[in-house]
C-alpha cells in the first residue's frame, strides 16, 4: 500500500498541472476542471492496483483523464437536453463569465470555437494544439489511427477558421 | 506551457491542488458491496411491504370480489411513500437512471443509451 501510495505521489507531482490545463480547456471553466481533475486522480487511485502495465503508465493516465473528461461532458450534454438547454451556448456563456480569463478577444474567439467542436473532434485539437502531444502519443492514447486523427484535426482547424471570420473580431 | 497564457488559476492553486490530490488515498475507502447494494435492498424492502399488505387486503376481498382494486394499492403507495420518491440515488443530481428512464420514454436509441455507460475498466 506504501508503495502504491508513492506511486501515485509521483503521478501526482508530474502529471496534476499538465491534466488540469487538458481538462480545463474541454470544459471551460477553472472550477468545473478543478473538480474534474479530482475525480480523475481519484479513478487513478482506485485503478492503481490493477494496473499491469499492458500500456505505457503515460498512456494509461492520459486514457483515464480523457475518457472522464469525455464522460463528463456526455453527462452535461444529457443534463442540458433534459433542460431543453444547448450545451454549446453555456460553454460559451462560461468563456465570456470567465474570471480566469486574461486573453485578447482572438484568444477567447478561438476557445468559443474550440467549445462548439464535437467533443471528440475538440479533444484531438486540444490535445494536439494545445497539449502539443504528437499524433502518435494521442493515436495511443485514444486508440484512434494516426490517419484518422490528422484528419480530425484538419477538419477541426477549418471549421474553427471558419468559426474565427466570421465572428466579430475578424470584422 | 505558452500556449496557456490566455488562461489562468487561482494564486498557488497547483501547490494546493497537489496536496489535495496526495490526500484521497488517506481519505478514500472503497464501498463495501453491502454499500453498494443497500440502497437496492432499502427499495426492494419496501416493494415487499407494499406486496405484502397488498396480499393481505386483497386476500380478504378475494372472496368477495373477482377484480383487484389497484387504486387501493395507489392509495397505500401514497400513504407508505407520500412524496412518491423512493431515494436510490446518493446524490443531489440526477442519477444515470433518472437521465435511461427519461431516454427511454422517449424513444432514444440503444446505442445511444450504451454511449451513456460511463463505468470503465482500466
Amino acid at each position: 500500500m506504501e508503495k502504491l501510495e508513492q506511486i501515485f505521489n509521483k503521478i501526482v507531482r508530474e502529471y496534476s498541472e499538465r491534466l488540469y490545463w487538458h481538462v480545463r480547456r474541454m470544459v471551460g471553466s477553472h472550477e468545473d476542471a478543478d473538480d474534474l481533475v479530482q475525480e480523475i486522480f481519484l479513478k487513478i487511485w482506485t485503478n492503481l492496483p490493477s494496473f499491469r502495465g499492458e500500456s505505457q503508465m503515460y498512456t494509461w493516465i492520459w486514457r483515464i483523464a480523457t475518457n472522464e473528461t469525455l464522460n463528463h461532458l456526455r453527462k452535461e450534454r444529457v443534463r442540458a437536453a433534459l433542460r431543453f438547454q444547448a450545451v454549446d451556448e453555456l460553454m460559451e456563456r462560461r468563456i465570456e463569465a470567465d474570471p480566469y480569463f486574461n486573453g485578447t478577444a482572438a484568444q477567447r474567439e478561438l476557445a468559443k470555437a474550440v467549445a462548439r467542436l464535437p467533443e471528440k473532434q475538440r479533444q484531438v485539437f486540444v490535445m494536439r494544439w494545445w497539449d502539443e502531444l504528437s499524433y502518435e502519443e494521442i493515436s495511443a492514447i485514444t486508440g484512434i489511427s494516426v490517419g484518422a486523427l490528422k484528419a480530425s484535426y484538419h477538419i477541426a482547424r477549418e471549421k474553427i477558421e471558419l468559426n474565427l471570420s466570421s465572428s466579430e473580431v475578424s470584422k | 506551457m505558452a500556449r496557456n497564457n490566455d488562461i489562468s488559476t487561482p494564486e498557488a492553486y497547483f501547490q494546493h491542488l497537489e496536496e489535495r490530490l496526495k490526500a484521497i488515498p488517506a481519505r478514500e475507502v472503497k464501498p463495501t458491496v453491502i454499500q453498494r447494494v443497500s440502497p437496492w435492498i432499502a427499495y426492494a424492502a419496501s416493494l415487499a411491504v407494499l406486496a405484502a399488505v397488498g396480499n393481505f387486503i386483497f386476500g380478504r376481498a378475494a372472496a368477495v370480489e373477482e377484480e383487484a382494486d389497484w387504486d387501493y394499492i395507489s392509495y397505500l403507495s401514497r400513504s407508505l411513500d407520500p412524496d412518491g420518491q423512493i431515494e436510490l440515488a446518493e446524490t443531489e443530481d440526477l442519477s444515470e437512471e433518472d437521465i435511461r428512464s427519461f431516454l427511454i420514454a422517449d424513444n432514444i436509441s440503444v446505442e445511444h443509451l450504451e454511449s451513456l455507460n460511463n463505468e470503465e475498466d482500466y
